[in-house]
């Protein structure tokens, strides 16, 4: 009881004036295209300026054969304009058109007899320049040579030089599944420039290397997926859980798709998605919007309004209705990733499936003291609320320690997860969770860039209010609401396993444990293991020297399908005991 | 060409001629570099402004900020791992985490643990390779309970036996992933053959290792660097300087001693230049290559950074990316970096990533840059941009508080020469075209590099379709096979040793 008064004036201490205090006010306006801007002034960091927008658009409003198009646009919105990236804009205007009709061209063959080839069976890979027609190979060769004609008058990567030259640092952008956010730093007394930059490429983007560029996205593609140990099968995964969902496939794309993109795909999505009206702006740092707020209205005034609607995201998941499950052998530590379909970005749940997933994370957290300390079979285990704007998803992960399997990590998430759905979560596990969930929402504002990308994203998601609200939210969860969400998300019809095991010729299990787990199963060798494990923590021989007496005299009465645990187990003894006496 | 496509271009045309249309409006200037904007005065904070020395002998720096009820202390300490015993590599990162992880002598790790998280303190500590620290940040309501917590941690950690096993286990745990991906092969393989295994540089820890570390030799690590005597103080967020320095005083009163810990040793391996490869069955071929470079305090820093950031420090901006990403469409990514160390030469280091059959035109492109730099400097454009970027970028350097302090930490520690920030930019500005030509001469030599590949050797050894570029054009088409390592005991492994070409 005392512990408990102690916990409530400390709540006290942690929380008064503290929901209050991390509100973020920025100033909202509306240009009369349509084009929203929030402005948020801070001093705390003096000169600097973070700057960035939204396009709600990222690869879920994206269809077959267009995949992976949002994260190619966004390489093209670095290209340049009519005035940035070229100093002959008629000239270039002639390049790019001559390239266009090459590629068109070399569609309309790939479409019709390399893909007829590859349906024979005449080809392995339509795509690969290896297994190319003469007359594909000399189009691939007049576009190259057209590229290379053209890469002479480009003012190469303009748009970053003159950014880079006048102070402005970490332009970058990103594409998630909901959207895509460019943003960079500037100084203070550099936002015309910033204003100058990014209307001018919103308005005129020409989308110049539109063929070439896509190389460089390959080469990201075979960064970021298929050359990381378990890439191809998390993109896999992926497309396992959601069935009917455009999120089914990777924001980068599919490969034959990123070779596909038509410039008039590529038109048709600008004027559709980067219309003002489906765009923000944001700017946090050190000015004063009183002098900035006219030159926003001058540059972006400029760009048109839109002229059509924005298409809905129409296609639901479909409830899963029988788990599912891959088993992957790659060069990764053995690992397990079961997953469920939970709730959208801003649902009424999201804040108590995300406290589930904090209660379970963390050093003093349950999955650490479960399964890495307890039973000391997991490396590392985690489990994440993902919610986004057309659907959500729980995970649970872990990686193995030792010879533990996947599938006994799977068994011991089941026992947590049981938990959850049938006793309430302490007041004070659940306190725990909730002081730190305050304190990092101070944390988080803390950085002007980091506060910019906040707002961007959670704007994209669904609206940026929710960096005021969510923490309230959390503040709100009660023991009640997570076992109502443990059993409402988490049937076993609506998972969704994936199994990674090493690939031969990795680290081998120890010959002699295989060849006992064939012989008394898995859960058997399962607790072997663990007093193996707990051995290496016995430092005193004659210890060793009793429970080894012990087990030869209980040896005989022990049933005779468990005699080969026992005589591993013993052999494990004497080996630990030999390994002290030699210290 | 089709009716259909001849629409599709009319199509496209008519866009464009919109869109161009629309950019005459009256007001904003043709082109960025034409606004008029006004003058940002900046002046480089001076370290001296923000320290304060305890009677113990302590720098503390301090700079607080109202915005946040929010404290930020970080105890920064000399020295890392090159300081551990050769035959127990792995023990200062180690010793690092038990601090945090093992409790204190006299309260468990568990207990520590549910306390830290209950205030919402954020508390660490680690030992790198040159430097170590401890950290918190907590909220200024429960500051005297984390700071009490947090200074028996740093003073009395308890190294708790289990908790050491534990953490001994995920290291090996995480040993055996060394092989899975080829950035960490390459990490690897390059510090050997560059630093040499014995040179904390290019030291690894095995299982053997791992194994020799025991909580005696923590204690005697952590008793070594974790000392008032060899430590400097950082304070952020929301205090009184007046109040937080008496606070200090008092928290230190009974803590005195420790020597400063001697700077790290150089390194007496001597590389070799040429070709190395290690078999890895993927589809991108990732490689370094580059040779020993300057140490920090070098009279041609400025034009070291400027001539770096023109080859391919510069990001976009610079020529690797131009040609080799931009043009060629070879690459995601390439940079080049002069990675200096403070007390001896570092490293000139160019590194990227490219399918296999073009990794070798991505090399040979790497090499021209250097080589066209070397023969025909920079130009007067180039100089100008890469300058105004330094000299503009400037105030970023000191934009948070945290970030300022740390950067008069580690001056201090290194003993940067005084005024070097003051005279930062006008050192930028004096930086000519001969200058940058003259240091490309130098201080790159591409007949003497090393070139590490990581990747499937014969798709990158015959090279790209076109017959542009295959390895047999460097270093005589030699190659030197490295083998994949045992990833506990870091031998070769018998299977992966192969003959060279």
């Amino acid at each position: 009881m005392l512990k408990r008064l102690i916990l409530a004036a400390l709540l006290a201490a942690v929380s008064g004036g503290a929901v209050h205090a991390q509100q973020v006010e920025p100033e909202e306006f509306v240009l009369d295209n349509g084009m929203k801007f929030l402005l948020y002034p801070r001093t705390e960091q003096p000169n600097i300026i973070a700057a960035g927008w939204v396009a709600k658009v990222g690869s879920a409003n994206e269809r077959p054969g267009i995949t992976g198009i949002s994260h190619f646009f966004e390489h093209m919105m670095f290209k340049g304009t009519t005035t940035m990236g070229t100093e002959d804009a008629q000239l270039d205007g002639e390049r790019r058109r001559s390239q266009r009709a090459l590629r068109d061209r070399f569609l309309e063959l790939m479409y019709g007899e390399q893909y007829e080839r590859w349906r024979k069976g005449e080809v392995t890979d339509p795509w690969d320049p290896e297994q190319f027609t003469g007359e594909l190979d000399e189009l691939r060769r007049s576009l190259k040579d057209e590229m290379d004609t053209h890469k002479e008058e480009i003012v190469n990567n303009e748009f970053d030089q003159v950014y880079t030259e006048l102070g402005a640092s970490g332009m970058n952008a990103f594409t998630t599944y909901d959207l895509t956010f460019y943003f960079i730093n500037v100084p203070s007394n550099k936002f015309e420039l910033w204003a100058w930059m990014e209307s001018d490429r919103l308005n005129d983007s020409v989308f110049r290397e539109f063929y070439s560029e896509r190389d460089v996205v390959h080469e990201e593609r075979r960064m970021r997926t298929e050359s990381t140990p378990t890439g191809v099968f998390d993109e896999q995964f992926d497309a396992m859980f959601w069935q009917s969902s455009t999120y089914s496939w990777p924001v980068i794309g599919w490969t034959s798709d990123l070779n596909s993109y038509t410039e008039e795909q590529a038109w048709d999505y600008y004027h559709t998605y980067y219309q003002p009206a489906n765009l923000v702006g944001f700017v946090v740092g050190d000015f004063d919007p009183a002098e900035i707020k006219p030159m926003i209205r001058e540059y972006f005034s400029r760009l048109s309004p839109g002229n059509r609607p924005v298409p809905a995201v129409v296609t639901l998941e479909m409830p899963q209705l029988a788990e599912k499950r891959m088993i992957a052998e790659c060069d990764c530590q053995p690992q397990i990733r079961v997953r469920y379909h939970a709730v959208p970005f801003n649902h009424k749940d999201e804040a108590a499936l995300d406290m589930m997933s904090n209660i379970l994370n963390g050093r003093t957290g349950r999955l650490y003291k479960s399964m890495v300390e307890g039973a000391e079979i997991a490396q590392s285990a985690f489990g994440s609320n993902d919610a986004r704007k057309y659907g959500g998803l729980f995970e649970f992960s872990a990686t193995t320690k030792g010879d533990a399997t996947p599938e006994e990590l799977e068994a011991a998430w089941y026992v947590e997860l049981e938990r959850f759905k049938t006793e309430l979560v302490s007041e004070d596990e659940l306190q725990k969770e909730k002081n730190q969930a305050l304190a990092d929402s101070y944390r988080r504002l803390q950085s002007n860039f980091f506060l910019l990308v906040q707002l961007g994203y959670f704007e994209g998601e669904g609206g940026w209010e929710y960096i005021n609200e969510f923490p309230k939210r959390q503040q709100a969860v009660t023991p009640e609401d997570i076992m109502r969400v443990a059993n409402e998300y988490f049937a076993e019809t609506d998972r969704t396993v994936a199994v990674y095991r090493r690939k031969e010729g990795g680290a081998p299990e120890d010959p002699e444990f295989a060849a006992l787990k064939e012989k008394i199963g898995e859960q058997m060798a399962g607790f072997v293991r663990q007093n193996v494990q707990q051995l290496q923590s016995v430092e005193d021989p004659a210890e060793l020297e009793e429970a080894l007496a012990q087990m030869e005299a209980n040896k005989g009465q022990a049933p005779p399908e468990m005699a080969p645990a026992l005589d591993y187990l013993m052999k494990k003894v004497r080996e630990r005991i030999e390994e002290l006496n030699a210290e | 060409m089709t009716t259909k496509n001849k629409i599709q271009m009319i199509g496209m045309c008519g866009v464009s001629l919109a869109l161009i249309g629309g950019v005459a409006i009256a007001g904003i200037p043709d082109r960025p570099e034409d606004i008029g904007f006004g003058e940002l005065l900046f002046d480089a904070p001076e370290a001296g402004d923000y320290k304060a020395t305890l009677s113990n002998g302590v720098t503390v720096y301090l700079a607080p900020s109202k915005e946040f009820p929010l404290v930020n202390v970080s105890l920064s300490f000399k020295g890392g791992s090159y300081l551990e015993p050769d035959e127990i590599t792995g023990l200062a990162s180690m010793t690092g985490q038990l601090i945090r992880r093992g409790g204190t002598t006299t309260m468990s790790p568990e207990d520590m643990d549910e306390r830290f998280d209950f205030l919402a303190a954020n508390a660490s500590a680690f030992i790198g390779g040159t430097s170590s620290g401890a950290s918190l940040n907590c909220l200024k309501s429960n500051f005297d309970e984390s700071f009490g917590l947090f200074m028996d941690m740093v003073r009395n950690p308890g190294f708790d036996s289990e908790r050491l096993r534990i953490v001994k286990d995920e290291r090996l745990e995480s040993m055996k992933q060394r092989n899975d991906d080829a950035d960490s092969i390459l990490g690897m393989e390059w510090g050997r053959l560059m630093w040499g295994e014995n040179h904390f540089e290019g030291s690894a820890a095995t299982e053997a290792s791992i194994k020799r570390i025991s909580v005696d030799t923590m204690r005697s690590f952590h008793g070594k660097l974790f000392q008032p005597g060899n430590m400097i103080v950082a304070v952020t967020g929301d205090f009184e300087p007046g109040e937080m320095i008496s606070y200090l005083e008092g928290a230190f009163s009974d803590w005195q001693g420790g020597q400063m810990m001697p700077n790290p040793p150089s390194p007496d391996h001597k590389f070799t230049p040429g070709m190395f490869h290690v078999e890895k069955d993927i589809p991108q071929g990732k490689f370094r290559m580059g040779h020993r470079g300057v140490k920090r305090d070098h009279p041609d820093y400025f034009a070291l950074t400027i001539m770096n950031d023109i080859l391919g420090g510069g990001g976009f901006t610079s020529r690797m990316m131009k040609k080799i990403r931009s043009d060629e469409g070879l690459t995601y990514g390439i940079r080049s970096s002069m990675s200096n160390r403070v007390h001896y030469p570092g490293v000139f280091v160019v590194s990227s990533f490219s399918k296999n059959p073009t990794v070798a035109l991505t090399i040979k492109y790497a090499l021209a840059e250097i080589e066209k730099l070397q023969s025909d400097g920079v130009t007067g454009e180039e100089l100008e941009t890469s300058k105004r970027s330094f000299i503009e970028t400037f105030p970023r350097r000191f934009e948070s508080k945290a970030g300022m302090l740390n950067t008069f930490v580690n001056d201090q520690w290194t003993d940067r020469p005084a005024g070097f920030w003051r005279d930062y930019r006008s050192n930028v500005e004096g930086v000519g075209q001969d200058d940058v030509q003259r240091v490309a001469n130098d201080y790159m030599d591409p007949d003497q590099m090393m070139i590490l590949v990581v990747g499937k050797w014969d798709e990158i050894y015959e090279g790209d379709i076109d017959k542009r570029a295959s390895m047999a054009e460097f270093f005589d088409g030699t190659v030197t096979h490295q083998p994949l390592r045992d990833p506990l005991t870091l031998d070769a492994l018998p299977e992966s040793t192969s003959d060279g070409e």
